[in-house]
């Protein structure tokens, strides 16, 4: 690299512009946080989230059946925006339906970790808050939250999907009076 | 995170080469994330698009039921046993119930029996319609994920009259059933169920009568009859390919001896016979169903049973919505067994899973997986 | 009812005389369920024999037992016919006992196919070998599993 350098002159301008330009831009993204955050474009941005919260496609076990009864015929969870989409990158909302087991926790994880920012967990079922029926088996971890935040606990075994609904609903006003920024 | 990804999936498939794999295969892992009949793992080898061989790896539900069962007394394990097929969760609750009548020397009243199939008969209903909904909307067909979850919602209403549960019902117990049939449930059911058949024909008409469906089915996934039979397949997958075994008429248990029906059973052993056969079963038991609450006698629904599990060794079984379900249950005096083995329908196809789907295509691995119905909750226990 | 026994006791005569020695225990449970208990070095001819001349031609499952006060472990085959329409509901099961410190057993993944998984459970539930077997690693539990069998009798559940 030394090697290459023509003469120690003249890279520092260029390296002076483009320090001064990453601190415009740090100072830029401050000042965008700030005004995001404190004006009614925070109202709108939340709510965007809120009325399209796309969930992962992952089943963890038997609350996946509610699950499923409620993104159906007669509960909808569609009407809320709730809209099951299969890539990871563009889904926001990840429902840890029922008990999670060790070899699945790792999963979950991973999971959890490749989705983009915000995203949020509902724990639904008793297994997914404590362990549940399960709590003392060996190869279960008991809670969700044991590896993940968590937002909202749907307790139930299993929830019905009137549960659900308001935890979506309970979601959504968590969301509404939240900063925009509040995850990164 | 990426050297713990790193180590979990490429051990696993290395683990799972075959001889014929060269440098012209290539390993994937399907899943766990993914749309398919639950959180399972296959890796699968593929040369070019083709098929060459498939291993699950299942286990990311399992909960270790049967040693929880060894530390619960007899009555706090029904919810337990129920968890695996949660939507058919009657037919598994049953089996229990007849390991340990059988060991306790406990016979339920005739009324009890009666009640007994029909909720057996309400939750295949539940469970096919569960399937087909699942089915519909991963073959890409998303009218098919909405009704038969909205069908599904008149049986699971009828269900709360009885029980009181939607799903997880809890309802048959030693000796017999907890509750009696409510008042206006005879004409409920009768009308629920008449509609129903009407709807089953239009759903004939969107989805088995299409040929963009047709043509992903038809000739994909066969599982010939000799190999469905040495593997032990059970259930819907035996009955697609031939051969007419379903233990309500070949063993009866519960009422099935006095009810008359039919058990539907396909030769073309290809997807679209597996997924057929659920169809006719679901005509089946709307008709088992209408027979029952007519037919009922009357008298009491619960004998008395104490909560004990004498010494001595039990198996029974029944005819679930996927399969063969059987209980071996080995009972040592007290209150608690000694040991509970629970060998479900989706368990014994999953042998069946690297049949079905050897030397197709990986764009048609979803349709003869499904028709599997390998549930995974159900076969991790 | 005629001779409501006949069945099982049939099947139990044929295989005493085909293997007089080897059957060391048989019982009826009840109707529809017989039970004969052999010793593991012979479980894999009996098998063939039950599968070729007696038509039992598919297993229903494998389960493993364990009897720690008699320090033994009991893999029990339950195994039923479909092709013979009148013993459909017929469930023989196959006992064979090994002893609890040094569990192993032959695999009867060449007879029956459909035991592939069923033994495969058993050997990471108990840690019971089964020679023989193509591919004999965990199915269920977790890849990295380092603790001991879970169904073994002396692995305490929290709540006992």
């Amino acid at each position: 690299m030394s090697a290459q350098k023509p003469a120690q002159q003249d890279e520092d301008p260029l390296e002076m512009l483009v320090g001064g330009l990453s601190v415009w831009v740090g100072k830029l993204n401050e000042i965008v946080r700030k005004v995001v955050d404190e004006t009614p474009i925070r109202n709108i941005i939340n709510w965007g989230r809120i009325y399209s919260m796309w969930p992962v496609n992952i089943t963890t076990a038997c609350c996946s059946a509610e699950f499923g009864a409620a993104s159906g015929a007669r509960h909808d969870l569609e009407r809320f925006g709730v809209l099951p989409i299969g890539s990871l990158r563009q889904s926001d909302l990840i429902v840890v339906e029922g008990t999670v087991t060790k070899k699945m926790a790792k999963r979950l994880r991973m999971i959890y970790d490749q989705m983009a920012i915000p995203r949020y967990v509902i724990a639904m079922g008793d297994c997914a808050i404590s362990g549940g029926l399960f709590h003392d088996s060996y190869s279960i971890v008991n809670g969700a939250h044991e590896f993940m935040p968590v937002d909202v606990y749907v307790p139930g075994c299993p929830p019905r999907p009137e549960a659900l609904e308001q935890a979506i609903i309970m979601l959504q006003e968590k969301i509404r009076h939240s900063k925009v920024y509040s995850q990164g | 995170m990426t050297i713990l990804k790193k180590s979990l999936t490429v051990a696993a498939m290395e683990a799972a080469q075959s001889p014929e794999s060269g440098p012209q295969t290539l390993t994937v892992s399907v899943g766990p994330q993914h749309s398919g009949s639950g959180h399972m793992r296959l890796i699968v080898e593929l040369d070019g698009d083709v098929i060459v061989k498939v291993a699950p790896d299942p286990g990311y539900v399992h909960r270790g039921i049967e040693k929880i069962c060894e530390v619960r007394n007899i009555i706090k394990n029904i919810p337990v046993i129920e968890r695996p097929a949660i939507i058919d969760s009657s037919n598994l609750n049953h089996a229990y119930i007849l390991a340990i009548e059988e060991l306790q020397g406990v016979e339920p009243p005739l009324r009890a029996k009666y009640l007994r199939s029909l909720l057996n008969e309400m939750n295949r209903i539940m469970s096919h319609l569960y399937w087909l909904s699942i089915f519909g909307v991963f073959v890409g067909h998303t009218t098919m994920f909405m009704w038969p979850l909205g069908d599904r919602e008149l049986f699971i209403d009828l269900a709360e009259q009885l029980t009181g549960a939607r799903i997880t019902h809890s309802y048959i117990v030693p000796g017999g059933v907890r509750r009696d049939l409510p008042q206006g449930f005879a004409e409920e059911a009768v009308k629920r169920t008449e509609y129903f058949e009407k709807r089953l024909k239009e759903y004939d008409k969107i989805f088995f009568d299409n040929p963009l469906f047709s043509s992903r089915s038809k000739g994909v996934g066969i599982l010939p009859r000799e190999d469905a039979i040495a593997l032990g397949c059970t259930g819907p997958t035996l009955r697609g390919s031939g051969v007419d075994a379903d233990l309500r008429k070949d063993e009866p248990y519960g009422a099935y001896s006095k009810l008359d029906f039919e058990v539907p059973t396909r030769d073309e052993a290809d997807s679209f016979s597996r997924a057929y056969v659920r169809m006719d079963e679901m005509r089946e038991s709307c008709k088992l169903i209408r027979q029952i609450v007519k037919e009922i006698p009357a008298g009491p629904i619960r004998r008395k049973a104490p909560i004990v599990l004498p010494r001595g060794e039990a198996y029974s079984r029944v005819e679930s919505a996927r399969g063969e379900c059987s209980f071996y249950m080995i009972g040592e005096g007290g209150d608690k067994p000694y040991r509970v083995r629970i060998i479900t329908g989706s368990y014994r196809n999953m042998a069946a899973i690297p049949a079905v789907l050897k030397g197709g295509h990986l764009a048609d691995i979803r349709t003869p997986w499904l028709t599997l119905w390998n549930s995974v909750v159900r076969r991790d226990r | 009812m005629s001779a409501p026994l006949e069945r099982e006791e049939t099947i139990i005569k044929k295989l005493k005389e085909q293997f007089p020695s080897d059957i060391k225990a048989s019982r009826i449970i009840r109707r529809s369920r017989p039970e004969i208990t052999v010793a593991p070095e012979k479980i894999q001819e009996i098998t063939t024999f039950l599968r070729d001349q007696l038509g039992f031609d598919h297993a229903n499952g494998v389960s493993g037992v364990d009897y720690n006060r008699e320090a033994r472990f009991e893999i029990v085959y339950h195994t039923s016919s479909l092709n013979n329409k009148e013993m459909r509901d017929l469930v023989l099961a196959v006992k064979e006992s090994t002893p609890r410190n040094a569990p192993k057993v032959p695999s009867l993944v060449s007879i029956w196919p459909g035991v592939e998984n069923f033994e495969r459970e058993t050997f990471e539930m108990y840690a019971i070998q089964f020679d023989g077997h193509p591919h004999m690693e965990k199915l269920f539990l977790l890849d990295n599993w380092d603790g001991p069998p879970p169904l073994r009798k002396d692995v305490r559940v929290p709540t006992d």
